[in-house]
């Protein structure tokens, strides 16, 4: 293009309404102190000495109306410019005054003016034609194209190209500055879980650090939006609007602008929605700090603000993405970009919990965020779609009037980039929290080992460590599936461990090493005992509850096997044997005829006297002591008085039955015979009851 | 079950030290060949590496790279950083094994690694930064396309050209203007401006900012962009966590070193290195409350102290020059974008149209700098971003190796 020709050659006289109207619109429209206008005003003050001429050329529509109304309007002059541009594809291109041009132009800003403030500015039209404002942009994008996609023609308009091209450059802005409002104030009715009050709630300006009332945020907007329901950011008016909008600006080139201010309010909308659910950013260095309860909660807020941003946030927002921006690729990289934005906010929370000291409490917790990750997989990876694969294309070298275009393929081109990171760390955080939970369940090892005390459990009972194991178990089976995999995947064994051992469940294996080691544990303090029988006492009240909790549980019960709870079984019955014959056979022997009493058909009265008296104190000791014995399970407590009742009483009561009666009734019977047969079942009946206090004697 | 293990409460040195080795071997089967060598020997070349490491990035050969604070320099920062941390890691495992569960060692390392989880905030902080300076490359990208590109090279750029790419530049000076306050680097001088277009935000209502702020071309729109949050929190200070990085940071004393072969040095010069680059970063690249008041002094006895040193200095010196004082990032590009941008401003003001030859020419030509520059950004912000993030998950790695061995021989003793 040639040097444009400082002074217009002609121009139509102009009402100084026009030109006041039009410094209202360059101070509304934001125009700088560029001084195209200067250059109109002086066109038009020379056009004024011959103005009839540029009336005429422009169509003589004025005729003699007075000067405002002489104005053609809008229509008149479309219907004009459609032509100009409809003719350009044939032989003899139409040629148009700079009058017309500079005209249409003048009557697109004033009705840029006049929609300021209407509402129903971007409103289709009854018969569903484009709105007024929006016909005539989009109509002076088309006509500024066409001026200067061709050189010469450009020049033959020289002030036309450039009163055109600048009434488009403020077409633009003011479109930016609709599509960012619309964008702004539209989304305060939609979602419940975004932008709502988040601008009032905030301080203005990034931090001045040590201001404390930065972090207290009022939480009268969480929870609204805690409903996972797919809610669409906007209605569907307002992303008719919007996607009009952003097609007007892609259609002129102002793709870079457009989706700039798109991807800044959708960002902050966003994190306003996490905001919402409660979710609120900390540094790592605060969840490090963070007391586990403290933390408990922050986790439950994070899984339902993640779950919340999986199934309902990024799906609206990729739709959104998809209506508003009339390229399928552009509109997916921008939302990519979101995508990528709020999940990698999230993600830092869950890596920080990763990185927190270990303890046995938190593998519940790991889990749960494990699983949300992991199962929100299918979900993300929906929406994140397969890659697409885009052409960096260098945006430097973009094409004048598609300035913009360059740089959207060059978000396409990183797209895939900001897929395949996102896709690489929620791998990573899966990955550590998992070789956290697997650490974790490791580290119960230690915490068995380290229970190394000296203190026996008053009256054999079911010690504290057992409890608390089989319950911790017990729970953790209940994530069996997922420790499954977190130990398959995650898990680093030990160099000594063998690879695959345990049928290629080292899950399972792990438990299994847990549950010997508790087993162990258990032996050596029931070694704490001095009395063998108490010792076994101790065992079977330990056995016993672990195979309760395995058998009370399918999914522990599923991990240990039933070979294991039938070994286990057969220990519980070993013990029991144990304890009969220490407790127990002792006793028997004492009413056993075992050629001592009676001697050659005569019964020995002093040894008679002897055993009776042994037997009296035997029980007295036992009543004495195992009653203070502590076995709760109840079926294990009746199991026990019921073996023991079934030898004991039946020996007695024959025992009795037959040397009873070689006492004189009176005073030697009630000296050495203080037991009836019932009173020994009393006894039985009272043993393992835990009663620390001796029992008053019971006489007949 | 593991019969090496021991079952009851031995105290004995050799039970963690027998596990020690075991976790070893299971997580340097594939990495690092067994070292023979002493922990003396090997703390002495580790020291000596980081001073090499830290030695080129003074002086290099390639002058493209050599240039203090630009993207690619930078980035060669990282990797000097990562080459450390694995030499580090390498030896902790190696030759240190056996030291680092004891006393004083398990100390200093504990204290290594709550230095380091502090970086991993800044390397958030810094992604964020990273994340701003390509938005305001877009912006740049705007004005260069709209400037450097023309349908018809010969035709003169026109008015409506020039008004958008001054949009763009001003709305890019905004934000720039806006990070610097954020920063506190600056302090209140822009506080009222700032918040002056933030009110709109805060009735939500486009009209009303629109009609509230008309003012110059630009400043209308420029609240559109404002405000990328920040991952961190808001009362997070990238000042306050260098401070937390570097300050207080123990000189090992001359027993400990003794009595560690060498490794309390070896710490103590992986978290001098922590420090610096995490410094350098904050130097370089916007951050929430950046601010580069940390004091840092190492004694001079140590192969490293001079180039730490160095580099320590010319960093602050940069950072108090007169045209980089209020800058929100020492990085060499944001410097250009800073000077690309004003210049076009300055030419483009108060422009005639149609622009005389010599004075389109110029405008061509300063777009030809900001195409160069848009590029070069292009080009090294992902690459830097990925590296940040490298470094984030290796010290994050390291840090659970190291520990997870040491508590696991604790945990059996």
């Amino acid at each position: 293009m040639d040097r444009i020709p400082i002074p217009a050659l002609k121009s139509s006289s102009f009402s100084l309404a026009a030109s006041s109207r039009e410094e209202k619109l360059a101070r509304n429209l934001s125009l700088g102190p560029i001084k195209l206008n200067e250059i109109i005003k002086d066109a038009r003050r020379e056009g004024e000495g011959d103005n009839a001429a540029g009336e005429d050329a422009g169509g003589g529509e004025e005729g003699g109306v007075p000067e405002e109304a002489s104005e053609p309007d809008l229509a008149a002059l479309s219907a004009e410019i459609d032509a100009f541009l409809a003719g350009r594809g044939g032989d003899a291109p139409p040629s148009i005054s700079e009058v017309t041009l500079d005209k249409f132009a003048s009557a697109v800003e004033q009705e840029m003016a006049q929609s300021e403030g209407a509402d129903d500015k971007w409103a289709t039209g009854e018969g569903g034609e484009a709105p007024t404002l929006l016909a005539a942009i989009r109509r002076i994008a088309a006509l500024a194209s066409a001026l200067t996609a061709n050189h010469a023609e450009g020049a033959t308009y020289t002030i036309g190209v450039h009163r055109v091209t600048g009434v488009l450059h403020r077409a633009m802005t003011f479109v930016e500055d609709e599509f960012h409002g619309t964008l702004e104030s539209a989304s305060h009715g939609g979602d419940p879980g975004s932008a709502t009050g988040r601008s009032m709630k905030r301080p203005p300006s990034f931090g001045h650090g040590g201001d404390p009332d930065r972090c207290v945020l009022p939480s009268s907007d969480g929870g609204s939006g805690a409903g996972a329901e797919p809610s669409p950011p906007f209605p569907p008016e307002i992303v008719d609007r919007l996607r009009t909008m952003a097609e007007t600006m892609f259609a002129a080139g102002y793709v870079t602008e457009c989706t700039q201010v798109f991807l800044v309010a959708r960002r902050n909308a966003l994190d306003a929605a996490m905001q919402g659910l409660g979710y609120e950013k900390a540094s790592i260095d605060d969840v490090a700090k963070m007391p586990w309860e403290a933390l408990e909660s922050e986790i439950a807020t994070w899984i339902k603000a993640f779950r919340h941003a999986v199934d309902a946030g990024l799906p609206g927002e990729r739709d959104l993405c998809s209506r508003v921006f009339p390229d399928e690729a552009l509109g997916r990289a921008i939302f990519v970009d979101l995508a990528r934005c709020a999940m990698l906010q999230m993600l830092n929370f869950t890596e920080a919990v990763a990185m927190t000291k270990r303890a046995a409490e938190k593998l519940f917790k790991v889990l749960d965020m494990y699983e949300t990750i992991r199962d929100a997989g299918p979900a993300i990876d929906a929406f994140l779609g397969a890659d697409s694969s885009g052409d960096d294309a260098d945006e430097g070298s973009g094409s004048g009037s598609g300035s913009g275009s360059g740089s959207a393929s060059d978000r396409i081109g990183s797209s895939s980039g900001a897929v395949a990171d996102l896709k690489s760390e929620l791998a990573s955080v899966r990955s550590r929290l998992g070789e956290s939970a697997a650490a974790i369940f490791c580290d119960l090892e230690c915490s068995i080992r380290a229970d190394a005390g000296k203190q026996p459990v008053p009256g054999g009972a079911v010690h504290p460590l057992t409890r608390y194991l089989m319950n911790y178990l017990k729970y953790a089976c209940e994530y069996k599936d997922t420790l499954e995999q977190v130990f398959r995947e995650y898990h680093r064994p030990d160099a000594d461990e063998p690879d695959g051992g345990e049928g290629g469940n080292p899950f399972a294996a792990q438990l299994m090493e847990v549950m010997e080691l508790l087993h162990g544990n258990l032996e050596a303090k029931s070694r704490l005992y001095k009395d063998p029988s108490l010792s076994s006492i101790f065992l079977m009240n330990n056995g016993r509850y672990m195979l309760q909790k395995i058998r009370g549980s399918p999914e522990i019960n599923a991990v240990v096997g039933e070979a294991w709870s039938r070994k286990r079984s057969t220990d519980l019955r070993q013990y029991h044997k144990n304890y009969q014959r220490e407790t127990w056979s002792r006793v028997l022997a004492l009413l056993r005829d075992d050629g001592v009493i009676t001697v050659k058909g005569h019964v020995q009265k002093p040894v008679l006297k002897e055993r009776f008296k042994q037997f009296n104190a035997a029980m007295d000791e036992i009543q004495r002591t195992q009653g203070a014995w502590v076995v709760s399970d109840e079926q294990l407590q009746s199991e026990l008085r019921v073996s023991i009742a079934a030898v004991v009483v039946p020996a007695y009561r024959s025992f009795l039955g037959r040397f009873a009666q070689h006492f004189s009734a009176g005073r030697q019977t009630e000296k050495y015979i203080k037991l009836s047969g019932e009173d020994l079942e009393a006894i039985i009946e009272e043993l393992f009851d835990g009663n620390a206090v001796s029992m008053p004697r019971r006489r007949t | 079950m593991r019969a090496a293990m021991p079952a009851t409460d031995s105290s004995s040195a050799a039970a963690p030290l027998t596990s020690i080795g075991r976790s070893i071997r299971s997580l340097r089967r594939d990495q690092i060949p067994p070292a023979a060598a002493s922990p003396d020997l090997e703390a002495d070349a580790f020291q000596r590496r980081a001073a090499d490491l830290l030695g080129d990035l003074l002086a290099s050969a390639d002058p493209a790279a050599a240039d203090l604070l630009s993207l690619a320099w930078t980035r060669r920062l990282l990797d000097a950083f990562l080459l450390c941390l694995e030499e580090f890691r390498a030896l902790l495992f190696g030759s240190g094994a056996a030291a680092a569960a004891r006393p004083p060692l398990d100390r200093l390392v504990a204290d290594f690694f709550d230095r380091a989880v502090k970086a991993l905030d800044l390397c958030n902080a810094v992604r964020d930064g990273l994340d701003l300076v390509r938005q305001w490359r877009k912006l740049l990208a705007v004005a260069a396309a709209v400037l450097a590109a023309s349908p018809d090279p010969a035709a003169p750029l026109g008015e409506a050209q020039i008004r958008r790419a001054r949009k763009a530049l001003t709305d890019l000076t905004i934000l720039m203007l806006d990070d610097r306050d954020g920063g506190g680097v600056v302090g209140q001088r822009n506080r009222s401006f700032g918040r002056c277009n933030k009110e709109p935000r805060a009735h939500g209502q486009g009209h009303h900012r629109r009609s509230s702020s008309g003012g110059s071309s630009g400043s209308g729109s420029s609240s559109h962009l404002r405000s990328l949050s920040w991952s961190v929190s808001r009362a997070w200070s990238a000042a306050r966590q260098l401070q937390a990085i570097g300050g207080g940071l123990p000189v090992p004393r001359p027993n400990d070193i003794a009595a560690t072969g060498g490794l309390a040095s070896a710490v103590y010069t992986m978290s001098a290195v922590l420090f610096i680059v995490a410094w350098a970063l904050v130097a370089a690249i916007p951050c929430q409350d950046r601010g580069l008041h940390a004091n840092f002094a190492v004694p001079r006895n140590f192969p490293w102290s001079g180039p730490v040193t160095t580099l320590y200095e010319r960093i602050l010196d940069e950072s108090k020059k007169k045209d980089r004082k209020n800058s929100c990032g020492l990085l060499k590009e944001i410097h250009q974008i800073e000077l690309c941008s004003r210049h076009l401003m300055e030419i483009t003001d108060a422009a005639e149209f149609p622009l005389p030859e010599e004075k389109d020419a110029e405008v061509r030509e300063a777009a030809h700098e900001l195409v160069q520059v848009c590029e070069s950004l292009k080009a090294g912000l992902d690459p830097l971003e990925r590296q940040v993030r490298e470094m984030f998950h290796r010290i994050v790695r390291t840090r659970t190796e190291i520990l997870d061995c040491l508590s696991r021989s604790n945990g059996t003793e």
